[in-house]
């Protein structure tokens, strides 16, 4: 099985809006999941700036969706639902 | 060329203020630089105060390129008068610099000032002024052409005159004492900063004092013309989206240190030159984003947050461990600092929600380059674009 990649947003706008206590997940997910995901920092994604998404920062990417107003739960959640 | 001034200075043994006093001040957009030396008459406070005095006025004088000789004049005349001795006296050593070499020095009363080129010491001609109120005082004046790698060496009595009396130095280490150990350390490091060219000497200068115990006030003034470090900040995306390439390129190619101060920018950079960007996670990086890496860019950080932390750094220099820090100490280990800042605006910044209010990268920047100009005596350049 493919691995999951989990890439968490450290651009200016995520940071603020959340983005730092997401940084939590480089502990968490390993310890959760092994090596069956990986997670990984990103600067600006650009999703702020899109006007559709504008301020439901703060993004993570899990593969290739994307958790708006992104919080530990709601990414531990996604990474659930790909691994189920 | 760059002028690297530093002075050193150790305390005479059990006395709790300097007797020597260093001053200087650089004036970047002069490219000039003025430094003076003095050494006060006895030692403690009482030195300490004539020092201090003859030194600041001195430069003073020196800087608005007061005629030399009234100068000194008006110096002597104002200090005030030693109870013991009946006189008032403090000795100094003044460079007035340029960065294209040319160099003026006055001296009076301190060890003469030692100028090495190449290994040798070179022994420059000089005008004597004799003072029109005090006998005894004589100022030498020279005029000279500094040339790149060229080091000048000022130093109070302290220094020759160590160990005065002992069998090894009858008269004190001297002069060419001094001048032996300086061109032993630049032989094995020839490179050697001004700062710590200066410390060397006075911790060997300690060394050779009996018991390491000094008995005079001991200063080294060093002077170093060398090539600036430079180094260049790239931080935002140009306005005009066409160039990036350019810009991208004109960064990369710069000889100097290279630092990206923005995720957006350093993906700018990733995608148009092709060099794979990490942004690290960490949990421990405070309140500020951790730091990036990326091939050929010596420090790479998230742009707005890490910025008006760094300049609220630099302003009251309170910092923490974190990456605002890392930008600063970058910004002061560099002689010459370039910015190539790019006006486009992430419009999510100025978002009313957001919890933090987020300042202008214009404004920051135009701030950071006054700081780094007015209160740390960098050079500045600032290029928006």
């Amino acid at each position: 099985m493919a691995k999951v990649t989990v890439k968490v947003c450290l651009g200016t706008t995520c940071f603020v809006m959340g983005g730092n206590n997401l940084q939590e997940l480089n502990d968490i997910i390993p310890e959760k999941y092994g090596d069956k995901v990986e997670v990984m920092g990103s600067n600006c994604l650009g999703l702020c700036s899109i006007n559709w998404e504008y301020s439901k920062a703060p993004y993570v990417k899990v593969d290739e969706e994307v958790v708006t107003e992104a919080t530990v739960e709601k990414v531990l959640e996604v990474i659930d639902k790909k691994l189920a | 060329m760059f002028i690297d001034v530093a002075c050193s200075q150790k305390k005479k043994y059990n006395q709790n203020a300097y007797g020597d006093y260093f001053a200087s001040n650089r004036f970047p957009n002069m490219n000039r630089v003025v430094a003076v030396l003095s050494d006060g008459l006895g030692s403690g406070i009482k030195a300490n105060i004539l020092a201090c005095m003859t030194s600041t006025m001195l430069l003073k004088f020196m800087e608005n390129h007061f005629d030399i000789e009234k100068s000194c004049e008006i110096i002597m005349n104002s200090l005030p008068v030693c109870k013991v001795r009946g006189i008032s006296y403090s000795t100094f050593s003044a460079i007035d610099c340029f960065d294209d070499g040319k160099a003026k020095i006055v001296e009076e009363g301190n060890p003469d000032f030692i100028w090495i080129r190449n290994g040798e010491v070179l022994k420059p001609e000089y005008q004597t002024i004799q003072s029109k109120d005090f006998k005894n005082r004589r100022m030498k004046v020279y005029n000279i052409q500094l040339e790149k790698y060229d080091r000048i060496i000022f130093c109070s009595d302290g220094a020759t005159q160590v160990a005065m009396g002992t069998k090894k130095y009858p008269l004190g280490l001297e002069r060419n004492g001094l001048i032996k150990i300086i061109l032993n350390k630049l032989e094995q490091d020839s490179e050697i900063s001004s700062k710590n060219l200066s410390e060397y000497l006075v911790k060997q200068i300690e060394l050779i004092a009996p018991n390491r115990e000094l008995k005079d006030d001991t200063s080294i003034l060093s002077i170093y013309c060398r090539d600036p470090r430079e180094s260049l900040i790239f931080t935002g995306p140009p306005f005009h989206g066409e160039k990036d390439n350019y810009y991208a390129k004109t960064f990369m190619e710069f000889k100097g240190k290279k630092a990206i101060s923005g995720g957006t920018t350093a993906n700018i950079i990733s995608r148009e030159l092709n060099i794979p960007v990490i942004a690290k996670l960490s949990t421990n990086s405070g309140k500020l984003p951790g730091l990036s890496e990326m091939r050929g860019v010596d420090l790479v950080t998230e742009g707005i947050l890490t910025l008006t932390k760094t300049l609220e750094y630099l302003e009251n220099g309170k910092p923490e461990e974190n990456a605002a820090k890392i930008l600063m100490d970058f910004l002061l280990d560099s002689d010459v600092i370039n910015f190539l800042v790019g006006a486009q605006m992430n419009k999510a910044h100025y978002d009313p929600n957001l919890p933090i209010e987020i300042e202008l990268r214009k404004n920051i920047i135009k701030q950071m380059a006054k700081v780094l100009e007015e209160k740390y005596l960098k050079k500045v350049n600032v290029q928006f674009v």
